[in-house]
C-alpha cells in the first residue's frame, strides 16, 4: 500500500495492521524528500505546494484529519509532534522552492537599456528675478528683516515729497515718472513703502521691501519701463553708517561670493544723508580686464545711505531719537549679473526657452 | 562735465598722477567716469550729482582737490586795468522782482573789437567741448567753465535807454531769442528788459535784438543770480535747456556774480580786446539770509559710528570754504553762498565723512533688537508657488501695461489710464492679466514651441472708493502637448480637464470642501461651454477654460490655448487649511459599477447631486464616458463607479446590494435614468 493511500486511512486501523506512527511519518517524509530532490520550476513548486499543503486535498491535510485528529488519546502527543515537524519542513521547502522559482523568473526577464531617457516630466522654472529675490531674502531674513511689498500705484507725496525730493527739483525729472490721469503715479522706486512702514510701525524696524517699479524709459537691452527693485532699511536709536557698511559688506559677500569686496563712494540721493554708491570688486575677473566691469575691476551695484532726518520726520519719527540706514538696488540687474543675462527684455517676454534655463 | 588737469593747477598744487587724482576725487563723491589724454592734456570726464552745482566748474573742483589734500586754494585773478568814465554813468540796472532776481551785476566795456580769442583760451574751450565763436562769447563761456557763473553780454548800444530792468514780462510781450524763435511771454516769465521791452529770458537765453555782432563796440555784461524755481519753470515751459539754465536751476552763487564780472573784465583787459570802464553796477537789494548751522560733536559719532578729531573736522570744513567756530560741544558754522546744499548739521557731517573718507569708517553690524514681523500671506504664497512649479508651469513675468482695447475686451473694471503712456499698446494698467498671458503664449507659438506651460504671479489694477486696489492674480497659460512626447509615452494634446485638474491641486491646500463649479457668467473671452469657474463659500476663486477661438485667430494663434485666472486675494484670504488626521479604514472599500445611458442635458454634477447623501458612501466616480457607436444620439454612456466604506468592519454583500438598489432608485426617480446592469 502506497504511503499516499495510507494517509487516507484512520491511524487506528493502520496501527492495528502493524504500522506505528514513527514509521508512517518516516515513509511520508521519504516521499516528500523524493518530491523535491531536484530543482523545481515555478510550476513544479506550485504542484508541490498543492500536493502537500493544499487546503482540501493536500497530504498534510489528510494526515491532520485521519492520523492526528483520529489518533487514540495516548498516541496524540507523539502524532502531533511528528505532524508538526513534518509540516514545518514542508512549508520551509515549499517557500524556498517558490523563492527560487521567482528568482529564476526575474533572471529570465530581458535586460533594460538603462541609457534610454525617462519620459519627460515638466518641473516649472522659477523666474530669474524671483530666484535672485529668494537668494536676497535668505540673506536678510536671518538678520531679523521682515518683508513687505507695498502698492505700485502711489501718490506724489509718498514717492517724492515724503522722501525729501524738493517739489521743484531736477531730481524729480530724472525719475522719468509715469503718471495716472488723476495725478497719482506708478512708483519709481520701492522707497515710498519705507515711509508707509515707518508711519504705521514703531522702531526698531528692519525691513526688506521689494516689488515692481516703473520708469518712462524706452525699452532696450538695459532699460525696461517696468523692473524690480529691492530696498532694505533699518531704523533704531543707535544705527550708524558703520552698521550700514557692515550689513552691506556681509550681503554682497553672501550674494556675489566670499571674495567680494565693497567700496563705498559718496553720492547723492534726496532721501539719504550721507549717501553712498556701492561698487563691488568684479566677480567675473580678478584683474579688471573683462567686459562686465568695463575694464575697471569694479561694478556699481547699489545705492545707500543714512536715512535723511527730513524723511524720518515726514514719516512721523523723531530724528533726534531715531536714525537708520537704507539701501536699494535693481533685482533685475542683480539677476542679470548673477545668471549672465545680457538683455533685460528677456525677463518680460515669457519665452519658454529662456525660462527653462532656470528650472 | 569735462575738467582739464592744467586748469585745475591754476588754483591748486597737484603732485599726484591723473589716475591717483581721479581715484581720490571719486572716493570723495566726485565720480570720474574716464581719464583721457588729448593733445598732451589730461581731461577728466566727471559725472557730478545734481546737488553739487558748485563743483561743475574748474575752480569748484579745485576746491575739492584742496580739501582732499589739505592744500591752499588760489582764486582766479581779477586784477584789471580800468579807464574812462565810471560804468554807472553809462548804464543803469534796476531790479523790479527782487524775489526772482536776487543780484544783478553789470560791467561796461567799450571799444570792443571782434577778434579771435587767444590760442590758449580757444584750446581750453575746445578741450572742454566748446567751439570758439568770438572773443566776447568765448570769454563768457570760459568764465562759466572756470567758476560756474553764467554771464551774458548785451550790445549796450542796442539797449534802449542804456538801461537794464529785471521784471516779470507783461501779458502780450514777445521776445525773439538767440535761436531765432519768437516766444510769447506771460507774467510768469522773468525777463531782462531795456527801457522799453524784454531783451532776454532771464537765466535761460538772450534776445536776438541785443545780440553781440561784428559791429558791436560797447558791451554791457550781466552776471546775476536768479531763483532756481523761476528758471526751471521757464526752461521747462519753453523746452529750452541751456548751459545757463542748467546752472541756475541747480543753484548758483550770488557772491560769484561780481567775481565773474571782474574776471571777465580782467581777461578782456589782459587780451587787449577792449576797454574796461571803472566799477561795477551792482544791484543787490537784499542779501539773502543764510542760517547758522549747528554741528554737535556727539552727532558725528552718533551718525558715523566713529569720532573724528576736532582738527580734522575744522580742517575739512575750512578747506571747503566754511568758517567753523568751535565751542564746548561742537561748532557753529555759517552757511555759505557757494554751498546752498549745506544747511543742517547732518549736511556738515556728510562733508566731514566724505572728505575724511568712507573707507576710514569701520564696518560694524547692528544688534537685532526685535523679532521680524511675519509677512502676510507668505506661507500661502510659498505653497502656491511650489505647487505651480511642481505641476510644470514655468514662471513668467509680464508688463503691467496693456492697451485700452485689450482692457475693454478682457477686463470688467474701467481700466486705470496713464497720462503719459510709453505707447498706445501700453496706455492703461491691466485690469486683467489674461491679455499679458495671451501675448506670452503667442510669443512662444511664433517660435514653434510645442509645449508651453506658463504661470504668472502678478497684480491687476483698479480704482477703489478712496484710491486704488491691486489684487493679486495667478494666471496660467497652456497650449500644445499635455506632456512632452517620448519613446515611452505618446504625445497628448492638453485639454480642459488637464487645467481643471491642475487648479484642483492648487486650491486643495486652502479649501476644506471641494469648490462648486460655476457655468453661468463665464467671461466672453473664454470659448462658450469650454470654460467654467470655481466658487467656494460664495466667493469666485477662479475662471479657466479655452480662449475664445475668434480672439485667438485675431492674434494669429491657430491652436487651442488654455488659460486660467486664480484670484489670489480670495484664495490666500481663506488661509491654509489646517490638516487634521481622521481614522483610517481597517478594511478595504467596496465598489459597484453602474452602466447608465444619460441624456446630454444631464451633466455629471446633476448625477452626483441625484445620488446625494447615503450612509457609508465613499465616492462616486465617472469610470468611463462614451459617445458614438451603439449609443443613441443625444445621449452618452456613463460607467459610474461607486465606492462604499465602513471604517471598522466589512460591508456585507447584502448591505452593498441594498445601497446599490437605493442608488438605482434615486437615479430613476430623480433623473429618470435607468441603469443597464
Ligand atoms: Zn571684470
Amino acid at each position: 500500500m502506497s504511503i499516499e493511500h495510507k494517509t487516507g486511512r484512520p491511524i487506528g486501523e493502520l496501527i492495528r495492521e502493524g504500522e506505528d506512527p514513527e514509521q508512517l511519518y518516516g515513509e511520508l517524509r521519504a516521499a516528500f524528500e523524493r518530491d523535491c530532490s531536484e530543482a523545481l520550476t515555478a510550476q513544479q513548486g506550485q504542484a508541490l505546494r498543492d500536493r502537500w499543503l493544499g487546503r482540501r486535498s493536500g497530504l498534510l491535510s489528510a494526515t491532520n484529519d485521519h492520523w492526528l485528529k483520529a489518533a487514540p488519546r495516548e498516541l496524540k502527543p507523539v502524532v502531533g509532534k511528528l505532524q508538526n515537524l513534518l509540516r514545518r519542513d514542508v512549508e520551509a521547502a515549499v517557500k524556498a522552492a517558490a523563492e527560487a522559482a521567482a528568482r529564476e523568473q526575474v533572471q529570465a526577464e530581458p535586460e533594460l537599456d538603462t541609457t534610454l531617457p525617462g519620459p519627460g516630466r515638466a518641473y516649472g522654472a522659477v523666474h530669474p528675478v524671483r530666484l535672485a529675490l529668494e537668494e536676497v531674502l535668505d540673506i536678510f531674513r536671518p538678520l531679523g528683516y521682515s518683508v513687505a511689498e507695498g502698492p505700485e500705484i502711489e501718490t506724489f507725496f509718498y514717492n517724492f515729497e515724503a522722501l525729501n525730493f524738493p517739489p521743484d527739483h531736477p531730481a524729480v525729472d530724472e525719475m522719468d515718472t509715469l503718471f495716472l490721469e488723476d495725478g497719482a503715479l506708478l512708483r519709481t522706486h520701492t522707497s515710498p513703502c519705507q515711509i508707509r512702514i515707518m508711519e504705521s510701525e514703531s522702531p526698531p524696524l528692519r525691513y526688506v521691501v521689494h516689488g515692481k517699479v516703473y520708469r518712462n524709459d524706452t525699452p532696450d537691452a538695459t532699460h525696461s519701463p517696468m523692473f524690480h527693485q529691492l530696498e532694505m532699511f533699518a531704523v533704531d536709536e543707535s544705527i550708524t553708517f558703520g552698521d550700514l557698511k557692515g550689513t552691506l559688506e556681509h550681503f554682497v559677500r553672501r550674494f556675489f561670493g566670499p571674495q567680494t569686496q565693497a567700496r563705498f563712494r559718496p553720492s547723492f540721493f534726496p532721501f539719504t544723508e550721507p549717501s553712498a554708491e556701492v561698487d563691488i570688486t568684479c566677480p567675473f575677473c580678478s584683474d579688471g580686464a573683462c567686459r562686465i566691469c568695463k575694464q575697471t575691476g569694479f561694478i556699481e551695484v547699489l545705492g545707500c545711505g543714512m536715512i535723511d532726518p527730513n524723511v524720518l520726520r515726514n514719516a512721523g519719527l523723531d530724528p533726534e531719537r531715531y536714525q537708520g540706514f537704507a539701501a536699494g538696488f535693481g533685482l533685475d540687474r542683480f539677476a542679470m549679473l548673477k545668471y549672465n543675462i545680457d538683455d533685460i527684455l528677456l525677463m518680460y517676454q515669457g519665452d519658454s526657452r529662456f525660462l527653462r534655463q532656470f528650472r | 562735465m569735462r575738467i582739464l588737469l592744467s586748469w585745475l593747477r591754476d588754483f591748486v598744487e597737484i603732485k599726484e598722477s591723473p589716475r591717483e587724482l581721479a581715484d581720490a576725487l571719486t572716493m570723495a563723491g566726485m565720480a570720474v567716469d574716464a581719464v583721457e589724454s588729448e593733445a598732451g592734456e589730461t581731461v577728466f570726464e566727471f559725472d557730478i550729482t545734481s546737488n553739487r552745482p558748485d563743483a561743475m566748474n574748474h575752480f569748484g573742483m579745485a576746491r575739492e582737490v584742496a580739501a582732499i589734500y589739505r592744500r591752499p586754494l588760489r582764486a582766479p585773478s581779477t586784477a584789471c586795468a580800468e579807464s574812462g568814465p565810471p560804468a554807472a554813468s553809462k548804464a543803469s540796472v534796476a531790479i523790479q522782482d527782487p524775489d526772482g532776481c536776487v543780484r544783478y551785476v553789470g560791467r561796461v566795456f567799450t571799444d570792443v573789437e571782434a577778434r579771435p580769442s587767444p590760442d590758449w583760451m580757444r584750446r581750453r574751450l575746445e578741450l572742454c567741448g566748446i567751439r570758439s565763436i568770438n572773443n566776447l562769447a568765448d570769454l563768457t563761456n570760459y568764465v562759466l567753465l572756470e567758476i560756474g557763473q553764467p554771464t551774458h553780454a548785451f550790445d549796450l548800444d542796442r539797449l534802449a535807454g542804456a538801461a537794464i530792468v529785471v521784471r516779470r514780462a507783461r501779458h502780450g510781450e514777445t521776445l525773439v531769442t538767440l535761436d531765432g524763435e519768437e516766444r510769447d511771454l506771460t507774467d510768469g516769465h522773468l525777463t531782462i528788459c531795456d527801457a522799453e521791452r524784454p531783451v532776454a529770458l532771464a537765466g535761460v537765453m538772450g534776445g536776438q535784438a541785443s545780440e553781440i555782432t561784428a559791429e558791436t563796440r560797447n558791451v554791457l555784461l550781466e552776471a546775476a543770480w536768479f531763483r532756481p524755481s523761476v528758471i526751471r519753470n521757464a526752461a521747462r515751459g519753453f523746452k529750452l535747456f541751456t548751459e545757463a539754465s542748467h546752472r541756475f536751476e541747480r543753484g548758483a552763487d550770488w557772491n560769484a556774480a561780481p567775481r565773474a564780472a571782474d574776471r571777465i573784465a580782467a581777461l578782456l583787459a589782459r587780451t587787449g580786446l577792449g576797454r574796461v570802464l571803472p566799477g561795477q553796477v551792482d544791484c543787490f537789494p537784499q542779501q539773502p539770509r543764510l542760517s547758522l548751522i549747528r554741528l554737535e560733536r556727539t552727532h558725528i559719532r552718533r551718525h558715523l559710528g566713529i569720532q573724528v578729531d576736532d582738527a580734522e573736522v575744522e580742517g575739512i570744513l575750512s578747506a571747503l570754504g566754511f568758517e567753523p567756530s568751535s565751542d564746548k560741544s561742537g561748532w557753529s558754522v555759517p552757511a555759505v553762498s557757494h554751498r546752498l546744499d549745506v544747511e543742517r548739521g547732518i549736511d556738515l557731517i556728510e562733508e566731514v565723512a566724505r572728505i575724511h573718507g568712507f573707507a576710514n569708517i569701520p564696518a560694524t553690524l547692528p544688534l537685532v533688537g526685535a523679532a521680524p514681523e511675519p509677512t502676510p500671506q507668505a506661507a500661502e504664497d510659498a505653497r502656491m508657488r511650489a505647487a505651480v512649479r511642481g505641476l510644470g508651469y514655468d514662471e513668467t513675468i509680464g508688463f503691467a501695461f496693456i492697451s485700452s482695447d485689450e482692457a475693454g475686451r478682457f477686463g470688467s473694471d474701467d481700466p486705470v489710464s496713464l497720462r503719459n503712456p510709453l505707447s498706445q499698446l501700453w496706455d492703461v494698467m491691466r485690469n486683467s492679466a489674461v491679455p499679458t498671458m495671451v501675448r506670452a503664449l503667442e510669443w512662444n507659438l511664433r517660435r514653434n514651441q510645442p509645449f508651453v506651460r506658463l504661470a504668472e504671479f502678478g497684480r491687476v489694477y483698479r480704482r477703489s472708493e478712496a484710491s486704488y486696489e491691486e489684487p493679486g492674480v495667478l494666471t496660467l497659460g497652456a497650449t500644445g502637448t499635455a506632456r512632452q512626447a517620448s519613446w515611452a509615452e505618446p504625445a497628448r494634446e492638453v485639454g480642459f480637464y488637464d487645467i481643471k485638474a491642475d487648479i484642483a491641486v492648487l486650491l486643495a491646500p486652502f479649501l476644506a470642501n471641494a469648490p462648486s463649479i460655476v457655468t453661468e457668467g463665464v467671461p466672453t473671452y473664454y470659448r462658450k461651454k469650454h470654460a467654467a469657474g470655481l466658487r467656494s463659500d460664495g466667493e469666485l476663486l477662479a475662471w479657466f477654460g479655452e480662449l475664445d477661438p475668434e480672439l485667438a485667430r485675431e492674434r494669429k494663434i491657430r491652436q487651442p490655448v488654455w488659460v486660467a485666472e486664480i484670484f489670489l486675494d480670495k484664495v490666500y484670504g481663506k488661509g491654509l487649511r489646517r490638516p487634521t488626521h481622521g481614522k483610517l479604514a481597517k478594511v478595504p472599500a467596496v465598489s459597484r459599477d453602474f452602466s447608465l445611458l444619460v441624456p446630454d442635458a444631464i451633466d455629471f454634477a446633476s448625477i452626483t447631486e441625484a445620488v446625494g447623501e447615503m450612509p457609508d458612501l465613499d465616492s462616486v466616480e465617472p469610470a468611463e464616458v462614451f459617445r458614438g457607436k451603439n449609443v443613441p444620439d443625444g445621449s452618452y454612456s456613463l460607467l459610474l463607479r461607486v465606492w462604499w466604506q465602513r471604517l471598522d468592519e466589512s460591508l456585507t454583500d447584502e448591505e452593498v446590494n441594498e445601497f446599490a438598489a437605493e442608488l438605482r432608485s434615486r437615479l430613476q426617480s430623480r433623473l429618470g435614468i435607468t441603469t443597464r446592469t
